[in-house]
C-alpha cells in the first residue's frame, strides 16, 4: 500500500531526474535535445565495421552532443553503453582473427601473423573514442578491448605470435619496430611476456649447443658472451628499453632482464658441459677450456649437486664395471681428480665424486698392484699416472686441522659431515689413501721389486741402478723406514754381482747366481725341485767356491727361479733356448732316455706338482723338441716332426692362480692362526664360529674379522681339514 | 741329444753355517739368536743390513748369536762374561770354527 510518503518520494525523484535531463529548458525541449545528443554520440561511438567505408561525422556536432549529455551527467551510462557495444560488435573481429589465422595455419608465413597484429591495431584504433573524451574513458576503452581480445584470442595465435617473435632475432629483420609498437598498443608485450622471454631463452640454448657442444679446448663464455652484446641486446631494446632516451637509460632498464638471460646462458652451458663432463674427463687436458667455463657457470649457477649426480652416474655407466681395466678406472680417476681441482678448488665436488670409485677400486684386487706398477714404471702403456713435473713428495696423511693455521679456511658449506680436505695432497698419496694403510704398498712394492730384480742376468746389469733410482724417489713418498727392506733388496744384487766375480776370478763357472738374504726377499714360494744331472753339478761346484769365499756361509738353492740359457744338439739340427729351471731340468733328463712318463719325470726332479710339470713340458713342445705320443707319455724329437695339432695344450687351461700380495699376507698369518684354531677344536670337540672368533682375540696380533675367518675356515673345509654341520665346526678326523 | 748350458742366472740364499747341519730346516723351525729371537739370517735389533754388517758369533759352548746381541749382553756388569744361555763362561771360537784348518765343509 503505497502511502502518500512514497507517492511523494517517487514524485520528487522523477522531478529531479527531469529536471536534470531536461535541464532549465521550458517544456520538454531540453529532454528532446537530449535524445538528439544521445542518438548523435551513440552513433558516433558505435564500433563499426571497418570494412565497411563510413562518412566521417561532423565533429563540431558531436562534441556538443557529448557536452549536453556531460552536462546531464548521463556520460557514465553513455560509457558502459559504448563498452557493450564493443562486446557486441567484437565478433566482426574474431572473423578478422580466424580468417588470417587459417592463412596463417596453411602458409606458415609468420607475416600472416605480423599483418594479423597490423589488423588488430586498425580495429583498435578505429574503436578507439575520441582524445577528447579524455583519459579515463580511453583508459577504459583499452581495457574493454584488451580484455576482450585476449580471452578470444586462440592458441593459434600464441604459437603464431612465438613464431613470429623468434623471426625477429635474424637481424635483419626490417619490421621489428613497428611489430614492437603494435605489440605496444595491444598490450601484448606485458600479456606476452613470458612468451617472448621464452623466444630469447630458447634462442640462447640453441645456439649455445650448435657452437659449444664438443668443443673442450678452448672456453666459450667469453665468446658467448660477446654474440649475447651483438644480437640478443639489440633484439631485446625495443622491448624492455622502449621509452629509453639514451644507452644510459636503456641499459638501466635492460639490467634486470639482461641478468635473466645471461643467467639462462650459463645455465644452459652448464648443462651441456655437465652432461659432457665424464667425456671431458677423458680428454683432460685437452678440454681445460670447458672446464673453466664450468667453473665460472657453477659460480653463477647453482648446479654443483646436478654436476656430481651426472658424474657419478657416467662413472657408474662407464667405468665402474668388470669390463674396464684397472688401469684405466685408475687413470680416469686420476684424471678426474684433476679436472675437478679446476672446476672446483676445494674439492667437496670431488669427495663426493671419489667417493663411489675409491669404494669400488678398494675392491679390485689388482688396484694395489696397478698403482705400484705405475709408480715404479712399469707400464706397458708408458701412460703415467703421476705427472712428471709434479714434485716428489712425502705421502700425507690425513691431518687434523691445524688451529694455528692463519690461511685456514672453514670448509665449504656443501660439504658432507664427513668430508675431508685433501686440498694440498698430490696424486699419489690420494691413491694411496684408497687404503686405510699404506702397508699394503710397501709389501706390494717388494714383491714387484723381487720380481723385476730377478730378472736381471749380468747382460742388463745396469737396470740395478735404475731400480735403485726408482726406489730412492719411492723413499721420499714412503719413508725411509718403510724401504728398507728394498735397500737390503739392492744390496744383495750388487753383492752378488761382486761375490760372482770374484768366484768367476777362482774358477770359472757359467753360473752366475743372484745370492738373496732370506727374511727380506718377499716370501718366495719354494719348491723341492732337485735340479738333475750336470746341473747339480755345476750347482756343488760353485757352492763349493762360494763357501772358499764367505767361510762362515753356505748357499741354499733356490732351484725354481732363475733362467737358463741352453743349446740342445739333436741328431738334425740345434735349439737354443732361454727357459726356466724346471724345463732345462726336464730336458736333462731327457738326454737320459728319450721316452719319460710323466710320472718319472716328476720323480726324476724332485717334487713339483702337475701343472707346473705340464707347463713345462708344453714349452717343449712348442718348441718341437718333445712330443707326447699317449697321454702322459713324452717322446723326445731327435729328428724334427710336422708338428701335430697340439690339443693338449688347448685342452688344459694352464692358468696360475694370481694371488696379490696382500691376500698372500693374509693367507700366511691365517696359518698361523689355523695352529690355534686346530688347538681349540682338539680341546673343546665343536664350535660355532664366533666362538672361535672371541677366542681368537685372545691370540696376540689378531686382528681379523668374523668374515674374514668364515672365508678362511671355509676354505678350511674344501681342503678337507674341518667339517662343519647346523654351524659348529669341528676337525675332520 | 746333448744338453750345453750356456749361461745360467740361478737364485740362491746364503744361510750362516751354524754348525748343525739343518740343510733341510723348514722355515718355521729356524734358528734364531737367543738374544734377540730373529733368525741368524735376518739382523739384530740395532742393524738395517744382514750379512757380514750383522755377523754371528760362536761360541766354545756351541751356541751362537748375532755378534752385536752377545757384545751389548758381555758389556752388562749382570752377564758375569757368561754365556746367555748356559751361564759357561763366554768363550768365542771366532771367527768361525769352519773356517778353521782341517774342518771339513760338509
Amino acid at each position: 500500500m503505497a502511502g502518500d510518503a512514497l507517492r511523494a518520494q517517487v514524485t520528487a525523484r522523477w522531478q529531479e531526474g527531469f529536471t536534470r535531463l531536461n535541464r532549465a529548458e521550458p517544456g520538454i525541449s531540453g529532454l528532446i535535445a537530449y535524445s538528439e545528443a544521445w542518438n548523435i554520440a551513440t552513433d558516433f561511438l558505435r564500433p563499426r565495421d571497418i570494412s565497411d567505408p563510413s562518412d566521417a561525422p561532423d565533429l563540431a556536432t558531436v562534441k556538443a552532443a557529448f557536452d549536453l549529455i556531460n552536462r546531464s551527467r548521463r556520460l557514465p551510462v553513455m560509457l558502459e553503453t559504448y563498452l557493450d557495444a564493443i562486446c557486441n560488435q567484437f565478433h566482426l573481429i574474431i572473423q578478422d582473427i580466424d580468417r588470417y589465422l587459417a592463412e596463417y595455419e596453411q602458409s606458415g608465413d609468420t607475416a600472416v601473423v605480423l599483418q594479423l597484429v597490423f589488423r588488430l591495431v586498425m580495429w583498435y584504433r578505429a574503436w578507439a573514442p575520441i582524445e577528447e573524451l579524455g583519459p579515463t574513458i580511453r583508459a577504459a576503452y583499452t581495457l574493454t578491448f584488451q580484455t576482450r581480445l585476449f580471452s578470444i584470442l586462440p592458441p593459434a595465435f600464441v604459437r603464431g605470435f612465438k613464431a613470429l617473435c623468434a623471426s625477429t632475432l635474424v637481424p635483419t629483420a626490417q619490421h621489428a619496430p613497428t611489430m614492437w609498437e603494435a605489440f605496444e598498443v595491444l598490450g601484448m608485450t606485458d600479456r606476452y611476456e613470458g612468451i617472448i622471454a621464452s623466444v630469447g631463452y630458447e634462442r640462447i640454448e640453441q645456439y649455445v649447443r650448435e657452437t659449444c657442444a664438443g668443443k673442450w679446448d678452448t672456453p666459450c663464455l667469453e665468446a658467448l658472451r660477446a654474440w649475447m652484446t651483438g644480437q640478443i641486446v639489440p633484439w631485446m631494446l625495443p622491448m624492455y628499453a622502449k621509452g629509453a632516451l639514451n644507452t644510459e637509460d636503456a641499459r638501466g632498464m635492460l639490467q634486470n632482464v639482461g641478468s635473466r638471460f645471461d643467467f639462462h646462458m650459463n645455465k644452459t652451458l652448464c648443462d651441456l658441459r655437465t652432461s659432457e663432463i665424464f667425456d671431458i674427463i677423458i680428454d683432460f687436458p685437452d678440454s681445460s677450456g670447458a672446464l673453466q667455463d664450468l667453473k665460472e657457470c657453477l659460480q653463477r649457477v647453482d648446479q654443483r649437486a646436478m654436476l656430481v649426480q651426472a658424474l657419478r652416474k657416467a662413472n657408474r655407466k662407464r667405468l665402474l664395471h668388470p669390463g674396464a681395466d684397472t688401469k684405466l678406472i685408475l687413470s680416469q680417476y686420476v684424471a678426474t681428480i684433476r679436472c675437478l681441482r679446476i672446476v672446483d678448488p676445494p674439492g667437496v665436488l670431488l669427495f663426493k665424486v671419489a667417493d663411489p670409485i675409491r669404494r669400488y677400486l678398494r675392491e679390485r684386487p689388482d688396484t694395489i698392484r696397478s698403482i705400484v706398477a705405475n709408480l715404479v714404471g712399469d707400464d706397458d702403456s708408458g701412460d703415467s699416472l703421476v705427472d712428471e713435473n709434479e714434485p716428489i713428495q712425502p705421502l700425507q696423511q690425513l691431518e687434523i686441522d691445524d688451529y694455528n693455521d692463519p690461511n685456514w679456511d672453514p670448509e665449504p658449506i656443501d660439504a658432507g659431515p664427513d668430508f675431508r680436505t685433501n686440498k694440498p695432497s698430490d696424486v699419489i698419496s690420494t691413491l694411496v689413501s684408497i687404503y686405510d694403510s699404506k702397508d699394503l704398498f710397501v709389501k706390494e712394492l717388494q714383491v714387484l721389486l723381487a720380481q723385476r730384480l730377478l730378472a736381471i742376468t749380468d747382460e742388463n746389469f745396469e737396470k740395478v741402478e735404475k731400480e735403485r733410482r726408482n726406489i730412492e724417489i719411492l723413499k721420499i713418498r714412503f719413508g725411509e723406514a718403510a724401504l728398507q727392506v728394498c735397500e737390503v733388496m739392492l744390496k744383495d744384487m750388487t753383492d752378488s754381482k761382486r761375490i760372482d766375480s770374484h768366484v768367476q776370478s777362482q774358477k770359472a763357472s757359467i753360473l752366475h747366481p743372484t745370492i738373496i738374504s732370506r727374511h727380506f726377499w718377499p716370501s718366495l714360494e719354494s719348491s723341492d725341485i732337485v735340479m738333475p744331472g750336470q746341473f747339480q753339478a755345476l750347482q756343488n761346484e760353485y757352492a763349493k767356491e762360494f763357501s772358499t769365499f764367505k767361510p762362515d756361509k753356505r748357499l741354499r738353492w733356490l732351484s725354481h727361479l732363475g733362467t737358463v740359457h741352453l743349446e740342445l744338439q739333436l741328431q738334425d739340427r740345434v735349439v737354443e733356448a732361454d727357459v726356466p729351471p724346471l724345463e732345462a731340468a726336464f730336458i736333462e733328463l731327457f738326454s737320459e732316455k728319450n721316452i719319460w712318463t710323466m710320472d718319472e719325470l716328476i720323480d726324476g726332479v724332485g717334487a713339483v706338482d702337475r701343472p707346473a710339470a705340464l707347463r713345462a713340458l708344453i714349452t717343449w713342445i712348442d718348441l718341437g723338441v718333445i712330443k707326447e705320443d699317449e697321454v702322459n707319455t713324452f717322446r723326445l724329437l731327435e729328428v724334427a716332426e710336422e708338428a701335430a695339432p697340439s690339443s693338449r695344450i688347448a685342452s688344459v687351461a694352464v692358468e696360475e692362480p694370481m694371488m696379490s700380495a696382500a691376500q698372500q699376507q693374509l693367507a700366511d698369518q691365517m696359518r698361523l692362526y689355523w695352529k690355534f684354531i686346530e688347538g681349540m677344536l682338539t680341546n673343546l670337540g665343536t664350535l660355532p664360529l664366533d666362538r672361535i672368533q672371541t677366542m681368537l682375540r685372545f691370540a696376540p696380533g689378531y686382528d681379523q674379522t668374523i668374515e674374514q675367518l668364515a672365508g678362511f675356515m671355509e676354505a678350511a673345509r674344501r681342503e678337507g681339514l674341518v667339517v662343519v654341520r647346523d654351524g659348529m665346526w669341528k676337525l675332520n678326523r | 741329444m746333448k744338453v750345453t748350458v750356456k749361461y745360467w742366472h740361478p737364485v740362491a740364499q746364503w744361510r750362516w753355517d751354524t754348525g748343525n747341519d739343518n740343510a733341510n730346516a723348514t722355515d718355521e723351525n729356524e734358528d734364531v739368536c737367543g738374544i734377540c729371537r730373529v733368525p741368524y739370517e735376518g739382523c739384530c735389533p740395532s742393524c738395517k743390513i744382514p750379512g757380514d754388517d750383522c755377523p754371528l758369533i760362536w761360541g766354545e759352548c756351541t751356541h751362537v748369536f748375532h755378534m752385536h746381541c752377545l757384545l751389548k749382553w758381555i758389556g752388562t756388569p749382570a752377564s758375569k762374561q757368561q754365556c746367555p744361555m748356559d751361564r759357561r763362561a763366554w768363550g768365542g771360537c771366532s771367527p768361525h770354527p769352519i773356517a778353521l784348518p782341517n774342518v771339513p765343509l760338509q
